[in-house]
């Protein structure tokens, strides 16, 4: 949930990546550190194990400048994605104001994108939020793995499989060749920050 | 497609998938591979072929037991990770220093980090307002840290000590008691030196001490939830009063929730277990402003766990 400080008119808010085991969602967020420095505020932590799994979370301060009068801060997570890890993303979950889930266009993780879209749901259920009523946005990642003859699912499969009743923005990219990185995260900020000045009311 | 350029292709599969981290996908695609080869005596250089993938599957299992071990026991994280997870995962900075001290310790044992979140206890333990669910809570770890013969000694090392009213004793035996193993129980746990408490002392005692709860599940008789339970985070809690942040949209949810209905069956989720009780509704409001317009505070009073 977004700390909102009327008194310093700040806004401090949480954007977590969601997704399958070793879909992208830590490449995501190592791109936009490397790319997005003046935004960088901290460092980016990331608490993984056998070199490049992410067993608790990964954490990327922002900070967006003011918008609409309010210091607007982002912090990004992602979430590990192994099956294994449940209780664990349930706890970064905690408080989530906007969501990317980053999906695998390989077609040999084609059910295990559904299943972690289900986690999702589930674990905002929780919470007592809705799936439908969350922002979030969608990446379809590993697109370039195509050209190298790897069988990898259409968009419009993707779209059928994860977005047909969601109907959020989406996105076609690769993560590790930082293609449309950026505008996911950009269309999930400006879906969060509406969604914020919504209910926060904060314009000036 | 000749049978050498399918294994070919295979393995290019599962040479990729291996390099992706996807090893159960790139197992499947070796052993697809291996089939192949064993059932041809056609192919060049076949026995080569067989040790090399034979050599890539065992390599993944080896892998893959080595995971298994990892999530059967977090790692110990860095002190630097350590402070950003208190940090990160407390939620009550504004509220109390104290109470975001908490929140941190308990984020830290649910990240696994027993022997920290011990340290943050033991420190914690000292202040009256935290001493008895810092105290379960370092049990808690103790149990988790397969170390039950230790979490007994600690108990009774407290049982000695003036640390804790007889009252506050009580609620940790018996939350000790229901945590514990029956087998790791050698003795029974020395009971607090006084009368057993009546049941208004019970009462008070359910007031003044109660475990951290982070979020609570309501069931709906009736209203659009009717049937369902829905989860509520908890907003401020003091001692067995939990105050709820409702918002607006969802404020047809809790119609029916006047003050002074009792609630049975509510679900109270701490960080360190889940468990039912039953609680009436004690304060019902609009929030008239500030950044909070328009939401509802509930606040239930537990009556009974």
């Amino acid at each position: 949930m977004a700390i909102f400080n009327l008194k310093k008119r700040e806004i401090e808010c949480k954007i977590v990546y969601y997704g399958p085991g070793r879909g992208g969602k830590t490449t995501n967020l190592e791109y936009i550190f490397k790319t997005f420095r003046k935004q960088i505020t901290g460092e980016m932590v990331s608490i993984n194990t056998e070199g490049d799994r992410t067993l608790f979370f990964d954490f990327l301060p922002m900070g967006l400048g003011k918008i609409k009068g309010c210091e607007v801060r982002v912090q990004l997570y992602t979430v590990p994605g192994q099956v294994q890890y449940s209780s664990t993303r349930k706890l970064v979950l905690r408080g989530v104001d906007g969501l990317v889930f980053v999906a695998d266009s390989l077609k040999v993780r084609r059910e295990k994108n559904m299943l972690s879209l289900k986690d999702l749901q589930k674990n905002l259920k929780e919470y007592g939020l809705n799936i439908f009523n969350v922002p979030l946005v969608l990446q379809y990642n590993k697109r370039d793995l195509g050209d190298q003859g790897i069988p990898i699912m259409t968009v419009e499969q993707m779209e059928r499989d994860l977005n047909r009743q969601l109907k959020v923005p989406s996105f076609a990219g690769s993560a590790v060749n930082g293609d449309r990185v950026g505008e996911t995260l950009k269309e999930c900020l400006k879906l969060t920050l509406k969604s914020l000045h919504k209910e926060l009311k904060w314009a000036q | 497609m000749a049978l050498k350029d399918s294994i070919k292709t295979i393995l290019q599969e599962a040479e990729l998938y291996h390099g992706q981290g996807l090893l159960a996908e790139a197992k499947e695609k070796y052993q697809q591979a291996q089939a192949l080869i064993e059932g041809s005596e056609q192919v060049k250089n076949r026995e080569k072929l067989l040790e090399g993938i034979h050599r890539k599957i065992a390599g993944i299992e080896l892998h893959d037991q080595k995971v298994q071990q990892t999530a059967a026991t977090s790692p110990e994280l860095s002190e630097k990770a350590r402070e950003l997870i208190k940090r990160l995962f407390s939620f009550s900075k504004e509220e109390s220093a104290e109470a975001a001290a908490l929140e941190g310790a308990i984020a830290l044992a649910k990240f696994g980090q027993f022997s920290s979140a011990l340290t943050e206890f033991n420190k914690l333990i000292r202040k009256e307002s935290h001493r008895t669910v810092a105290a379960k809570n370092i049990l808690r770890c103790h149990i988790a840290l397969a170390s039950e013969k230790a979490a007994v000694k600690q108990y009774e090392e407290w049982v000695e000590s003036d640390l804790f009213s007889v009252k506050q004793l009580e609620s940790i035996r018996v939350f000790l008691e229901d945590n514990i193993p029956p087998e790791a129980l050698e003795k029974p746990l020395s009971a607090p030196a006084a009368p057993a408490a009546s049941a208004e002392e019970e009462t008070a005692h359910v007031e003044e001490e109660f475990i951290d709860i982070s979020s609570i599940g309501i069931p709906f008789e009736s209203g659009p939830a009717q049937g369902k339970v829905i989860e509520f985070d908890v907003n401020f809690q003091s001692g067995n009063l939990l105050s709820l942040i409702v918002p607006q949209k969802e404020g047809n949810i809790i119609e029916d929730l006047a003050v002074g209905t009792k609630i049975n069956d509510l679900q109270f989720y701490s960080p360190i277990a889940i468990f039912n009780g039953a609680g009436v509704v004690s304060e019902k409001s609009q929030i008239k402003s500030g950044p909070k317009q328009g939401d509802f505070c509930l606040d239930i009073e537990i009556t009974s766990t």
